[in-house]
């Protein structure tokens, strides 16, 4: 997953703690290794080497694609798991490189999901485009590990996989589970939030900003233009009944740039935002 | 998006039908607080009595300690505590042969022990109230600090206190770093006035004068602490402390109500004084003791805590010296584990043990030169001390937590043979006791 994982188990006792805690970590070890795109086996990285062949996809992964499919009818194509090919113009690494209008035109044929032909099973990419499951992927694997945990236990669990996490309740004593938010030192919002229950999803540039003109982009590409989302918060922490849910809400809002607050306010979504 | 259309849900339904069987998440519409703050306090309520063998020191102390988290780690908490002390405790003199009768601390009555009796100050109760005010939160990354300042009061003696402290994580927040300074200052102002150190017990004097043997109504004492500790996580399951500390007090450190026995120096046996015609007054001759108006301390303390898959081996060892000669080793080990579902027992081990003071007599000979301090209060003299005890508590479905626990504590000390006059070997009685400790407690928030 790229981050710190980890689970707590809220139960006086051992064993299913330590059930819940290998049943977590084998769903995460299986999320990563079937979809992230580092790993040369994984199902993305088939995809992703298809060169213009047709992909046939296990039934878990035509999920994914319907879910990305759906989010990119909902967003007007804002979302685009065929966006990554941009990043070999944009190096995400704190640096000040700001790449050449041409560079950037150059891949934008590369990028759309609607040049992409998906007929489940069979999904077919043009030659040199990619997916990724980046905002989708570890927040569906947090969803899938929690769930798997509440198969074993009834005690309060928490699943954290790098910030984007997803609680089954209130801890033992009914209070909330406390959770810190990493941000910048003196942003507006609270850095602690109490979940009682359902999911929370960050998203934003803590990590990974470029530096134009002494302004720190975040690493939302917007894929109809290649370029950074103008305005766009520093990071963005949204609540939902499910992560999946949440992370989407996240990168959205994201994509809204400045729009980010009134954007997640028209949708009534609880939401936290940075932008010093 | 166009600005009018909303598409929440169409996203749940999204993601609904890729989370399918796994969708039902125990409490879907729950949200989270966004409140930064814990808004309660933690509170420990505790009622603990103590009680000697033979009707001497009982204390029964009401305790209650509140804490509030404002958020990241920035606390306040509030210490508050009363206990009433009654009952008896060692003056300093010797059994005798015979009855002695002794004037009391206040000099307007008297109190007598029976033959081959240790006499008792049963003059003794108290009532002490202590408050406690701290606050510690973190500051840049690594480092925290905390802040107290501390009041008590009881008839003869006040404290003020303040104490600092600051912690440094390293190594991953593997090793922490902690320095601690407090300083107290206190007042002693004894019933009947500070006793001219080595003066005589006098007679009784009549209920509007004092004692003339007395040096003014109240004094001072000074105490210093520095501490510096290493806390080191070992492992998953292990951590270690190591503490070194330094503590220097100074100013009146006499125990103003103690006397040491005036014996003959052939027989070893307690002088017999009469008072004069129509006067109450001792029948020895007593002598109030006298201490150093400094001492300086130095210990170190090592602990070692184990997690055995839930169960908790705790050992510690300190080591203290101090500048009155006074050595000691403590060995103490707790062992917690869980019973049933939401309970725990701890059994308590603890061994310590000392070397006297190098002013501590048993008594003082009758003609002898005068040493230049000297004290036979028991505490000074070579002592061995056990406890042994045990705790269990349990969790409350509300997640509250109640807690008891019972010690039995047996003390015993001895004189060393180098401070006993005359027949007094074979002969001694040093006041050794029993006591047991029961204390109730219950965790909760408000």
């Amino acid at each position: 997953m790229g981050s710190p994982c980890e689970v707590l188990v809220d139960s006086p006792h051992e064993q299913p703690a330590q059930a819940v805690a290998s049943a977590v970590a084998a769903c995460a070890w299986r999320i990563e290794e079937k979809f992230s795109r580092y790993r040369g086996d994984s199902v993305v990285s088939r995809i992703n080497r298809s060169g213009g062949e047709a992909v046939e996809v296990d039934e878990e992964t035509a999920k994914l694609l319907d879910f990305a499919d759906h989010a990119w009818r909902i967003s007007d194509g804002k979302f685009d798991i065929t966006s990554g090919v941009l990043r070999r113009a944009w190096k995400f690494d704190g640096g000040t490189r700001v790449p050449a209008a041409e560079e950037v035109q150059a891949l934008l044929p590369l990028v759309g999901w609607s040049r992409a032909n998906w007929h489940r099973p069979l999904l077919t990419l043009q030659p040199g485009m990619e997916i990724d499951f980046g905002g989708i992927g570890k927040e569906y694997a947090v969803d899938l590990a929690l769930a798997a945990a509440a198969d074993i236990t009834d005690a309060p669990v928490l699943v954290n996989f790098g910030g984007d996490l997803a609680a089954t309740g209130p801890q033992r004593d009914r209070r909330a589970w406390r959770v810190g938010v990493e941000g910048i030192s003196g942003a507006s919002i609270p850095r602690t939030l109490e979940l009682t229950g359902g999911a929370l999803a960050t998203s934003g540039d803590t990590y990974r900003f470029i530096t134009e003109s002494g302004t720190r982009r975040p690493h939302i590409l917007d894929p109809r233009s290649g370029e950074p989302v103008r305005g766009a918060p520093r990071s963005i922490t949204v609540a939902a009944a499910n992560c999946v849910e949440a992370g989407l809400w996240c990168t959205l809002a994201m994509l809204e740039g400045a729009g980010a607050e009134a954007f997640l306010e028209r949708e009534g979504v609880r939401h936290w935002i940075q932008r010093k | 998006m166009a600005n009018d259309k909303r598409i929440g849900g169409a996203l749940a339904a999204a993601a609904c039908g890729l989370l399918g069987a796994a969708a039902p998440v125990r409490s879907p519409a729950a949200e989270p607080a966004s409140k930064a703050t814990d808004d309660s306090w933690d509170v420990d309520t505790a009622f603990l009595y103590y009680g000697e063998s033979d009707g001497r020191v009982q204390d029964a102390s009401l305790n209650a300690i509140a804490v509030r988290d404002f958020g990241d780690e920035h606390k306040l908490s509030l210490d508050l505590g009363i206990d009433t002390l009654t009952g008896a405790s060692p003056s300093g003199a010797i059994a005798a042969d015979r009855p002695q009768t002794f004037t009391s601390p206040s000099g307007r009555g008297t109190y007598t022990a029976k033959a081959g009796e240790v006499p008792l100050d049963d003059s003794f109760h108290d009532t002490r109230f202590a408050l406690n005010a701290a606050w510690s939160q973190p500051f840049a990354r690594l480092y925290s600090f905390n802040a107290g300042l501390g009041v008590s009061s009881e008839y003869d003696y006040q404290h003020i206190g303040a104490n600092l402290g600051l912690t440094r994580d390293f190594n991953q927040r593997n090793t922490t770093l902690a320095l601690a300074l407090a300083y107290g200052q206190d007042q002693v102002k004894p019933v009947g006035g500070l006793p001219v150190p080595f003066s005589a017990m006098g007679d009784v004097v009549g209920e509007d004068s004092s004692p003339d043997n007395r040096s003014g109504k109240t004094d001072d004492k000074n105490v210093l602490d520095v501490l510096l500790g290493v806390t080191q996580v070992l492992g998953r399951h292990t951590l270690l402390r190591l503490n070194y500390s330094y503590s220097d007090s100074s100013g009146y450190l006499t125990d103003p109500y103690k006397v040491l026995s005036v014996v003959d120096p052939v027989s070893g046996e307690p002088l017999a004084r009469t008072p004069p015609p129509g006067a109450q007054g001792p029948g020895g001759v007593y002598l109030f003791e006298h201490r150093p108006d400094s001492r300086k301390k130095q210990s170190v303390y090592g602990e070692l805590r184990q997690d055995f898959a839930g169960k908790v081996l705790s050992l510690g060892y300190r080591y203290s010296t101090d500048d009155w000669e006074v050595d000691s080793h403590t060995l103490e080990g707790r062992f917690r584990f869980p019973v049933g579902e939401s309970s725990y027992l701890e059994p308590h081990l603890r061994y310590y043990t000392q070397t006297a003071a190098d002013f501590y007599r048993y008594s003082l000979a009758d003609g002898a030169s005068m040493p230049e301090f000297a004290s036979a209060d028991a505490r000074l003299a070579d002592l061995d001390a056990y406890t042994v005890g045990v705790k269990y508590a349990r969790q409350t479905t509300a997640g509250n937590e109640w807690s008891a626990r019972l010690e039995l504590y047996h003390q015993t000390s001895k004189a060393p043979a180098n401070t006993l006059i005359g027949e007094q070997p074979g002969n001694v009685h040093m006041p050794d006791f029993d006591a047991v400790i029961l204390q109730f407690g219950y965790h909760f928030s408000l």
